[in-house]
């Protein structure tokens, strides 16, 4: 079996995959109750989170699963918080040590981008080679805080970057917009709770990019067209007119996500299309994006809710997924972080 | 600094288009001298990132110049420059500037550029140029030095 750690940000997590049965178990300890009252993640604090607990999570995967029974460690080694990796990479290292079994590097954001399969190998895990051939090639999606792309993976296994933001990622979009529009941390979750009663049809935000026929995703001017609009209210105005902010924003986002995804789908090369990330557990861009490739023809897959944020669970099964796509790193005990690594070339 | 547009820059110039402020901040970031610091006041949305997407095309960076927020600071090797481009807006303390370990990513000539630094204020070099970018209008952004 796989244990897999992951403390690329703000979550400890620890999960175990046993590549003939599916995952055993996962357990995550998250610090968003510590960093709302920063309004985002703060570095050093980050990391002495993952040295207090990754010791109790791991006593816990260890009741669950003996020690014996883990065949190979897998570890996120970037991209993300030079601090935080560093945690997971020398826990990861250490029980590597002492249990004698490899340890591979797992990048952070190809996890996500099989995240979509962990449930179609949990439904019948002989058959996953065999089920997983047939949606390759595949058109995926990754919509986080820190991450928006178009990508796809080949018959290989191979994933190539087809596009990405120019500047700001979706969900740091939501984030900066909840700010501006006066909503807690983490935003994104509380605009779209706000937005399920508002009209996104109310304000008119700028759709210039979500109209070219690039696939690229630019998000920076939308988070200034909010702000002008803001501007020209009053403090009561935008009180009583929050839903409708919040829908229309949000609008004006997701339409970018699904119009470039319905463009990627288009050309016609791909078989199966897949979201993952922090914001995949929207409703209103599932049901979007779920459309788009119903009118595509292809099957539309997403990421279960404990895998589109930080979770160890794809890391444990990207190294497995990954193993002959030349996507995990076999440095083992000289594994370094990489904290600007990316999800693949172009 | 080349004096004319060091003097524009004082007395405030304003830009019609997102494209303007790079221009802007392109044609500045040719005068820069090695080593500048230059701290970006401003609110959310008024176009620090776009400024610096102009400065990194100033200072001969031909990769694409994304927000720093999630990871604090990102590095950008120009031909003229290396560009850091640092968000402060998470950090507290000066004291958490130091663990970045952003020294070891200086290297001569650099410019950096920083987002909210009244965060690290007492951080921040004396000789730092202080620029303040704010809203005119719907379109309209004014850059000025302090």
């Amino acid at each position: 079996m796989i244990l897999g750690i992951e403390s690329s940000c703000d979550e400890s997590a620890v999960a175990v995959f046993d590549p003939a049965k599916g995952m055993a178990d996962e357990w995550v300890h998250s610090q968003i109750a510590l960093h709302e009252a920063y309004g985002g993640v703060v570095p050093d604090l980050a990391s002495r989170e993952h040295l207090q607990h990754f010791g109790p999570l791991l006593q816990r995967a260890l009741a669950a699963v003996p020690a014996e029974r883990i065949s190979q460690i897998a570890v996120t080694n970037g991209p993300g918080l030079a601090a935080c990796l560093a945690m997971g990479l020398s826990t990861a290292k250490s029980l590597g040590l002492a249990w004698r079994v490899p340890v591979v590097g797992v990048n952070h954001l190809r996890a996500h981008a099989f995240s979509p399969f962990i449930a179609l190998h949990a439904a019948a895990p002989a058959d996953f080679d065999a089920e997983f051939a047939k949606l390759l090639p595949h058109l995926g999606l990754l919509v986080s805080g820190g991450n928006t792309a178009l990508f796809s993976i080949d018959e290989s296994r191979r994933i190539r970057l087809l596009a990405s933001t120019m500047d700001d990622a979706a969900g740091e979009a939501l984030d900066k917009g909840a700010k501006l529009l006066g909503l807690g941390y983490p935003g994104g979750p509380q605009v779209e709770k706000l937005a399920t009663t508002g009209n996104p049809a109310a304000f008119a935000f700028p759709k210039a990019v979500a109209r070219r026929s690039s696939l690229e995703f630019s998000f920076s001017g939308l988070k200034t067209s909010l702000r002008y609009q803001l501007e020209k209210m009053t403090p009561a105005d935008i009180e009583r007119r929050r839903a409708d902010l919040c829908a229309s924003y949000q609008h004006a986002v997701f339409d970018q996500l699904v119009r470039k995804t319905q463009l990627a789908l288009e050309r016609g090369d791909c078989r199966s299309f897949g979201l993952s990330g922090g914001v995949a557990n929207n409703k209103t861009l599932q049901a979007g994006l779920a459309q788009v490739a119903r009118r595509q023809g292809v099957p539309y897959l997403c990421a279960q809710p404990q895998h589109t944020g930080d979770n160890a669970g794809m890391i444990a099964f990207a190294a497995w997924a990954e193993r002959e796509a030349g996507g995990v790193n076999e440095a083992g005990l000289a594994l370094q972080i990489e904290p600007s690594l990316m999800l693949a070339g172009g | 600094m080349d004096s004319s547009i060091s003097a524009r820059l004082r007395a405030g110039v304003t830009t019609a288009s997102a494209e303007a402020t790079r221009s802007l901040a392109a044609e500045l970031a040719a005068t820069l001298p090695p080593d500048t610091t230059l701290a970006l006041h401003g609110d959310m949305g008024v176009g620090k990132t776009t400024f610096v997407q102009g400065l990194a095309r100033g200072l001969g960076v031909r990769e694409p110049v994304t927000s720093p927020t999630f990871a604090i600071y990102n590095v950008h090797r120009g031909t003229t420059h290396t560009l850091v481009h640092l968000d402060a807006y998470r950090l507290e303390h000066e004291r958490q500037v130091e663990s970045l370990l952003l020294e070891e990513f200086l290297t001569n000539p650099w410019c950096l550029a920083v987002e909210w630094p009244e965060k690290i204020a007492a951080w921040l070099p004396a000789n730092a140029w202080h620029l303040t970018l704010s809203i005119v209008d719907s379109d309209r952004h004014r850059v000025q030095l302090r």
